[in-house]
């Protein structure tokens, strides 16, 4: 049963891909993408029924073949593949880095060691467990939402001949390689799942075909290969220091025994800088910002569930492994200060996407500045934000690429009360934000257990603490920006509803006359991420139990100890408690009664914005009288600190210092 | 919930706007003797707000009430977990949730005024949230926890001896939550400084009433958290606690507002240099 729903999981979305790329029909595609889709929610969910612990499992076979050799075979046919690509591209940087893996892999696999059989290939832990609850379920929501989005695309772009068999043949796919990724326990084999998914984002980036879209998925693959480079570094290195196979195996790889820290604390550096490429930290950001010319579904997958989480997850695996070295700190400071800088070149953003792009860049830095801190609480910490990144980003990808084409820019200054035109995705879109930024929600509870457990390492935490400062910055004026503006009328039509007015209007606003008119292939994925970003909130005790503890739990056996202690009430440790349930229930208190007291029929009086006496008779229109009687528009903007810290001033500035820790970080590695 | 809980949180709610309105008036007494007027009668805060109960609700946008009810709620719950004696940072959270929503309520107002006073509220937001976290981590790195019942169970000593340029830090940030010069840059209560009314220009009568109670709370909180760096007396914690507030005053009167770019580089900067030198400090004598 686990067995062959490990199967589903990996290759079920390879079959719906060929299968999505044979469908010329663009219903029977939708049909398969759907299918697909809930075939892989359904197993991840089995499995995290069926499976207690971790779980060892090596497939022989597949169809009379050796599954082993089938991976070897398909990863040089990849590399060759890619190969081609270079040459067609005529890039002598990526030829250079395609071979920089070619040959060193075919020198390991025919000459060091040939025929490596590592057992078990499939290590299922439950850090491995929740990325497949991750990958299957937000994954093929954003696999739904495209159905519909591909197909106003293409609209809007007037092809003569669909492209979407291409586009969706890459995007299932993608699932199944990270599936095969987040399972895999064979270094080999995990390399071909991640060289795949390097693969994947460059076809997706470059979708388009324009001379951007071409370009940026060049850059995105090149720094993606200096990653893969690394990791067949890492791999020859852990063999060549150990002289055995054994440790080809993440698991044996990561509890090596005290003698073996100094020879494996190389190939741990460079398997982390391959994480780090893989998920954009600096000074490789540019290639997930570039990645933003893709359609809106590949931002979504890229940032959210695959190949950003792949980077992520193998450093936060891995951690253990390197606990208590220079590494470990050293990973802590790279990434805080990913953190801190993608924070403020997300400031610096007025296009919505870009500051999506950021905002995942510096919360990936967290995540593995947490993984560098390598406590208990701050593997904790990493876990959760892993969860709720996922999903909060996943969703504001989704409302992003849903506004754009309803307002056809994605430009935040252009979302200004946009509350009063699309009521529903707007208020989702601020769910979304809120869910990022405030607690009691999961995402910022994670970054209370970061900066608890940064406490004894001070320029983390400093770091931590400043660009948690500017996120919260581009947060609240985002959300801000789409509840601005006058009065409307619209919403005067609105009878009370009585007893129920305060339920109706948490689900409705104060806007129930204008409908939402979207499918239900967009609204289906948006109000489910919705939900799911507070209902796992509120369910963080049960989360924490059920979910993260298990990963510590596996991370160090025998020396468990438990950080936190759960209650209804929330977490609470040694040295802090966060309180989940009581905030959340006063604050729905209070938006109670702000919505009581809203709704309430007495001598109000709506008003036009202050103009010092000189505001157009008509309210809803931004003008006041300016000189010779002339009405004039009045408008405003953020302030969005180029002076201080525009992308192009600053971003040389970050790339070295980013380029110097990571040149500490080898150097004190080889000494 | 035990009894001692209950009573700390009643005093929270009923208590706190009481000593936060006294402190409002004792403070525009203190301020017009300092400016050679008279002043108003200690009260008057408490007739000012009944008296914009009693006005006509004139709003723009409905964001503005769930926006002014929002404010209130999470200064309230801020003195509420402070009274419960909970987690710093969490409370430190709970305390942006509050100025988020005063954000949002004044960026959903379409006016200039009001939107220029929302950006520059989240400038200072920026400029004092990474300062009061570095604050509680030298607090923690002290006196190993977070939360305030374990310090006041397990340290035994007053924090300002251990903490004095942390104090200062937390200065920086008193200034600008009490909307004191020179960082009273969102909205100021010197109108010879003020463009129209900054972050509250579109908030009137009952709501505008609901915002200063809600001041008043974080007053409360704020002074509380200077009576932590001297828990141990309660006679040197009212001395501590009206000393900073009579600093708090003088400063504001002696000072000029600046722009948010002198505020934002250099406060940024002093608050680093003194937080590393306090942190080195503990760090020598945990050695």
């Amino acid at each position: 049963m686990v067995d062959a729903l490990i199967g589903i999981s990996v290759l079920l979305p390879f079959i719906g891909a060929i299968l999505c790329f044979l469908t010329k029909n663009p219903r029977g595609r939708a049909a398969i993408i759907v299918t697909t889709g809930v075939l892989l929610t359904l197993s991840s969910l089995l499995l995290f029924q069926n499976l207690h612990g971790p779980y060892l499992y090596t497939p022989g076979s597949l169809l009379g073949l050796n599954v082993n050799s089938l991976i070897t075979f398909a990863d040089f046919a990849l590399l060759f593949i890619i190969l081609g690509i270079a040459f067609k591209l005529g890039n002598p940087l990526v030829i250079l880095l395609t071979l920089l893996q070619i040959v060193p892999l075919a020198y390991f696999e025919l000459k060091m060691a040939p025929h490596v059989e590592v057992t078990p290939a499939f290590y299922i832990d439950n850090l491995a467990l929740i990325m497949n609850l991750i990958i299957s379920i937000v994954g093929s929501l954003i696999c739904i939402f495209g159905i519909r989005y591909m197909e106003e695309h293409e609209h809007h772009l007037h092809l003569k001949k669909s492209r979407q068999p291409r586009f969706f043949f890459f995007l299932v796919l993608f699932l199944g390689a990270m599936n095969g990724l987040v399972f895999s326990n064979n270094l080999l084999w995990l390399y071909f799942f991640w060289e795949v998914t390097t693969f994947c984002s460059f076809m997706l980036i470059g979708h388009d075909k324009t001379e951007i879209a071409i370009r940026n998925a060049t850059r995105a693959l090149w720094m993606n290969m200096t990653g893969g480079v690394a990791f067949v570094a890492a791999i020859i290195f852990i063999f060549y220091n150990t002289q055995s196979m054994e440790y080809l195996s993440l698991q044996a790889l990561i509890n090596h025994g005290p003698g073996l820290t100094t020879a494996l604390l190389l190939p741990f550096a460079l398997l982390c800088f391959a994480g780090f490429t893989k998920a954009a930290q600096v000074p490789f950001q540019s290639w997930l910002c570039g990645a933003m010319v893709a359609p809106t579904p590949v931002s979504a997958l890229l940032h959210s569930s695959t190949m950003v989480k792949a980077g992520v997850y193998l450093v936060v695996r891995m951690a253990p492994g390197y606990q208590g070295t220079f590494l470990s700190t050293m990973v802590a400071t790279f990434c805080a200060f990913t953190f801190l800088t993608a924070s403020a070149l997300a400031v610096n953003m007025s296009n919505g996407k870009k500051i999506l792009a950021y905002s995942t860049i510096a919360n990936l830095g967290l995540i593995i500045a947490c993984a560098g801190i390598n406590t208990p609480a701050a593997i904790i910490a990493a876990v959760l934000l892993i969860i709720f990144h996922a999903i909060s980003k996943g969703l504001l990808f989704l409302c992003v690429g849903t506004i754009e084409h309803a307002i056809g820019s994605r430009d935040i200054e252009d979302m200004r009360g946009l509350y009063n035109t699309m009521p529903a995705v707007s208020r989702i879109t601020i769910v979304g934000i809120l869910t990022m930024m405030l607690p009691p929600f999961g995402a910022l509870m994670s970054k209370w257990m970061a900066i608890e457990s940064a406490a004894h390492i001070p320029w983390v935490v400093v770091m931590v603490a400043l660009g948690s400062g500017l996120t919260v910055l581009f947060w609240a004026r985002w959300a801000g920006l789409f509840v601005s503006g006058p009065h409307l009328k619209v919403f005067e039509a609105e009878e009370n509803q009585g007893f129920f007015a305060p339920i109706v209007t948490i689900f409705k606003g104060f806007s129930a006359k204008s409908k939402w008119k979207d499918p239900a292939s967009i609204k289906v994925p948006l109000v489910t991420l919705a939900v799911a970003a507070i209902v796992l909130s509120l369910g963080v005790p049960w989360l924490y139990t059920s979910l993260v503890d298990p990963v510590l739990a596996s991370y160090k056996p025998g020396l468990f100890v438990k950080p936190f202690e759960t209650g209804p009430m929330g977490l609470t440790s040694g040295v802090g408690a966060f309180y989940v349930l009581p905030i959340f229930l006063v604050s729905i208190i209070g938006y109670l009664a702000a919505v009581i007291a809203a709704k309430q029929k007495d001598h109000r009086v709506f008003s036009a914005p202050y103009m010092c006496g000189e505001q157009y008779p008509d309210i809803s229109q931004p003008k006041f009288r300016s000189h010779l009687n002339s009405w004039k528009d009045y408008v405003a903007a953020n302030i969005y600190m180029q002076e201080f810290i525009g992308e192009d001033k600053i971003s040389y500035w970050i790339n070295s210092i980013a380029l110097i820790i990571l040149i500490v970080l080898f150097g004190e590695v080889l000494r | 919930m035990n009894m001692n809980d209950a009573i700390a949180v009643l005093a929270a709610l009923f208590l706190a706007p009481l000593i936060g309105g006294l402190v409002a008036g004792l403070d525009r007494k203190v301020t017009a003797r300092l400016q050679g007027r008279y002043g108003p009668p200690i009260l008057q805060p408490f007739y000012d707000v009944l008296k914009l109960f009693g006005k006509e609700k004139m709003i723009v946008n409905y964001w503005q009430i769930v926006c002014a009810y929002m404010y209130l709620v999470a200064n309230i719950l801020t003195v509420v977990l402070l009274a419960l004696q909970s987690d710093l940072l969490l409370i430190f959270f709970v305390l942006a949730v509050g100025g988020v929503f005063l954000v949002i309520g004044a960026l959903a107002a379409e006016s200039p005024y009001s939107q220029i006073g929302a950006q520059r509220e989240l400038i200072q937001m920026l400029t004092y949230e990474p300062l009061l976290i570095l604050v509680f981590v030298g607090i923690y790195l002290e006196t190993g926890s977070f939360k305030i019942s374990e310090i006041i169970a397990t340290y035994h000593e007053p924090l300002l001896i251990s903490l004095p340029l942390l104090f200062v830090v937390m200065g920086y940030a008193l200034v600008i939550k009490l909307k004191k010069s020179p960082f009273d840059i969102a909205t100021s209560h010197h109108a010879h400084q003020e463009i129209v009314k900054g972050v509250l220009t579109e908030y009137s009568g009952p709501y505008l009433g609901i915002i200063e109670i809600s001041h008043w709370f974080e007053t409360v909180f704020l002074l509380g958290l200077c009576a932590l760096f001297w828990h141990t007396s309660f006679l040197w914690m009212a001395v501590l606690v009206v000393a900073t507030y009579f600093g708090e005053v003088l400063v504001d009167n002696v000072c000029a507002r600046l722009t948010w770019r002198w505020m934002l580089p250099h406060a940024w900067t002093g608050g680093l240099i003194m937080s590393f030198a306090n942190y080195f400090w503990i760090f020598e004598k945990i050695k």
